[in-house]
């Protein structure tokens, strides 16, 4: 995941490696998911979340659709 | 102590350890910390990868790589706070970490088309300098199979 000046930089990337572009979104929800996906991370009992868990994550934030679904 | 409090117990001394000082601790400082033998060590950290998933080794070794969203090893998404600094593996671990620490920081990466230094501010718990736009390389399927490029 990296962060792009403009979508014509993320367009201009592509391009060069011949891909199509994966998906692209702003900072905010960048930064909603960051914080909900590690707010356990530093409790003695963390756990690896189940993948209905991490789903349910990014619904959340609304990162939904076939890009989003985890395996 | 039963394997698993020690496994605990390790993994979040990881997490105090890179907070505070900004460094992934190696093995033999995890070894020292527990005065536990280096295997007994080695074995827990083997546990974090395998089984509980936690963190992230150097291939081949027993040296941790990634305790997300911390890297041990420099990368383009460097966070600074105070006198602290951190690596992230990414744009999202980079504004993890700040999150994590509920810290007012900076996340200093560069646009990788351009090459334009971009800054992220993060004050009062909220992004305050925003620019520019993230971009996933591959669906959420594949991002654990490909995680040095997603």
């Amino acid at each position: 995941m990296l962060l792009f000046r403009s979508e014509e930089d993320v367009d201009a990337w592509c391009r060069a490696r011949d891909r199509e572009p994966g998906a692209i979104f702003d900072l905010d929800r960048m930064w909603s998911l960051a914080r909900r996906w590690y707010d356990d991370r530093l409790e003695l009992e963390w756990r690896r979340r189940t993948p209905d868990e991490r789903q349910a994550i990014l619904e959340e934030v609304g990162l939904v659709g076939p890009f989003w679904r985890l395996p | 102590m039963d394997e698993q409090t020690f496994d605990r117990r390790v993994r979040l001394w990881i997490y105090r350890h890179v907070i505070d000082t900004g460094r992934v601790p190696g093995p033999l400082e995890i070894a020292e910390a527990f005065v536990r033998p280096l295997p007994d060590v080695e074995a827990a950290l083997q546990r974090l990868e395998t089984e509980a998933d936690a963190i992230v080794r150097l291939p081949g070794t027993s040296s941790i790589w990634m305790a997300e969203p911390f890297s041990a090893v420099p990368t383009a998404f460097r966070v600074r706070a105070g006198q602290r600094q951190w690596w992230g593996n990414c744009i999202w671990d980079g504004l993890a970490i700040l999150a994590l620490l509920a810290l007012d920081g900076v996340l200093e990466t560069a646009c990788p088309a351009s090459g334009e230094p971009l800054a992220v501010t993060v004050e009062n718990g909220a992004l305050a300098h925003a620019p520019g736009v993230v971009h996933f390389a591959v669906p959420a399927r594949d991002w654990w199979h490909s995680i040095g490029f997603t």
